[in-house]
């Protein structure tokens, strides 16, 4: 058995793969529908409708989209180097898959852990996957044999090395209260208070060193169209673009998924214990609408600005604050 | 099942290691070291060694080699060769080859082939978890880890000084 797996409490093989295949079909399920709900709120904030033209209420345009990405010729320019090019949109998916594994949604009920793995380095795992996303932005743009895509990932390479520090720094308040990195501890740590009040200063470097590693406005400088057209997957068409684009949402629900377990206290809400995923559910999705809120608010970043917010702002901000979590969790 | 997991490691780190020497293009052998460091970690795995593991992935494949790939996409390469070759370069490299060679296998027959037949040694648990790397680091080994986290902030500092040197007289 590899040591990876939880080894306190061991699960059948056959439940093992049963919760993944549900969360896998569980989560591609919301992805779509967040694309829609994206373009409807956006829609809303800036005062018009947004799609509502195919199906109900527009629902069924994630349908037409990935119809229309899915049919299109999968182009590749001529001095692309095809297997690189080809591996740049499988790895965010693959580093997106299996972050999944890691949310809880909720503690073990009748024999079954209502998570994928519970694994003792906990939100290291997370940072450990999130890795291999990286190579896929930066592959996808240097392998396109393009100035804007290589710009557009070196871009991304910067920003993302960048926040990652005050991302895992932020989380570390949080770690140091609840005594572990095991997410279904901190969600147990939460009994009684939610993180998110005495770690406040930690929930907001988190938000935002998020937004960045997400690349999402107010700072998706990888991709800022203005600029660079598309950033690194300025060549990509067909699926393979519909691959970064789903990505996006991916790791939007899972960044979501982290700070809604570690700030938000995860599963805990009121009603019996087969509420819990809903409760988990409803907390991402309250996070996921503060995702879209900010990018129909706020503008893009320059790039110096972003990079000093980063290094200048929230480095030492999330330095101090583990500095006064460490103290405060000694003192008392 | 671990048999094959382990193969696979082995061959990935191997090979890994062999194209970042043998590759001609410094991005290539930049991706073999990446795909080295990954299989490394998959063998720290089943170590029992999860953080190891993840502090690998997270530090060398998550941070250290994005600056290798930042700089080497950015400066290109391929083409010009990387430096002039020293004098007696080949017999040299065979002779420190060789040393290195001799030395690995001494360490391996005189110890570690014993324990070939062996069922290796139990492993307690919570071995290799977090936790009791925070203890051998903080408790057991306080004095080399905080002298290495000196070096790093000396290193740290020089390559500033450095920087900002190079910017004045430019």
């Amino acid at each position: 058995m590899l040591s990876i797996a939880d080894t306190t409490f061991v699960e059948a093989t056959w439940i093992m793969i049963a919760k993944s295949l549900v969360i896998f079909a569980i989560i591609f399920g919301i992805l779509p529908i967040l694309t829609v709900v994206e373009r409807k709120l956006i829609g809303r904030f800036q005062h018009r409708y947004g799609p509502n033209r195919v199906g109900p209420y527009g629902l069924m345009q994630p349908l037409a989209d990935v119809g229309k990405l899915i049919s299109k010729e999968s182009f590749r320019p001529e001095n692309a180097v095809s297997t690189l090019f080809i591996l740049g949109p499988l790895l965010p998916v693959l580093s997106g898959v299996l972050a999944l594994a890691i949310l809880p949604w909720g503690n073990v009920q009748d024999g079954v852990g209502l998570y994928g793995i519970d694994v003792p380095i906990g939100i290291l795992y997370f940072f450990a996957v999130g890795s291999i996303a990286f190579y896929g932005l930066l592959l996808g743009g240097w392998s396109s044999g393009s100035k804007y895509s290589l710009l557009g990932a070196m871009r991304s390479a910067a920003q993302l090395i960048s926040y990652e520090v005050s991302m895992g720094l932020a989380l570390l308040g949080v770690i140091m209260m609840s005594g572990s990195l095991s997410l279904v501890d901190i969600v147990e740590a939460q009994n009684k208070i939610w993180f998110f009040i005495p770690q406040f200063v930690g929930f907001l470097i988190f938000m935002l060193a998020g937004f960045a590693e997400t690349n999402r406005t107010p700072f998706d400088m990888p991709e800022a169209d203005a600029e660079l057209v598309q950033g690194f997957m300025t060549e990509y068409g067909g699926m393979r673009f519909g691959s970064f684009l789903l990505v996006e949402y991916m790791e939007i629900l899972v960044v979501s998924g982290i700070a809604a377990a570690m700030f938000l206290g995860g599963w805990m809400g009121p009603g019996p214990g087969f509420l819990d995923p809903v409760w988990m559910l409803a907390k991402m999705f309250a996070l996921v609408f503060i995702f879209i809120w900010v990018r129909a608010t706020l503008p893009r970043l320059r790039y110096d600005q972003l990079m000093s917010l980063g290094w200048k702002v929230l480095l030492p901000l999330a330095t101090l604050n583990v500095l006064v979590t460490a103290v405060l969790v000694v003192v008392t | 099942m671990e048999a094959v997991l382990f193969f696979l490691a082995a061959i990935g780190a191997l090979g890994g290691a062999i194209g970042v020497v043998a590759l001609q293009n410094p991005f290539y052998s930049v991706l073999a070291l990446i795909a080295h460091l990954f299989s490394l970690a998959v063998l720290f795995l089943m170590l029992t060694s999860a953080f190891v593991a993840a502090a690998q992935v997270v530090v060398y494949a998550g941070a250290v080699m994005v600056l290798y790939v930042f700089v080497v996409a950015y400066v290109g390469g391929g083409g010009e060769p990387v430096g002039r070759d020293l004098p007696n370069q080949r017999f040299l490299a065979i002779l420190v080859a060789g040393i290195l060679f001799v030395e690995l296998s001494a360490a391996v027959l005189s110890s570690a082939l014993l324990a070939l037949g062996t069922h290796g040694p139990d492993v307690k648990p919570g071995f290799g978890d977090p936790a009791a790397i925070g203890r051998l680091l903080l408790e057991k080994f306080l004095l080399p880890f905080e002298a290495s986290s000196l070096v790093l902030l000396i290193a740290a500092v020089g390559a500033i000084v450095l920087a900002g040197r190079k910017r004045e007289t430019a």
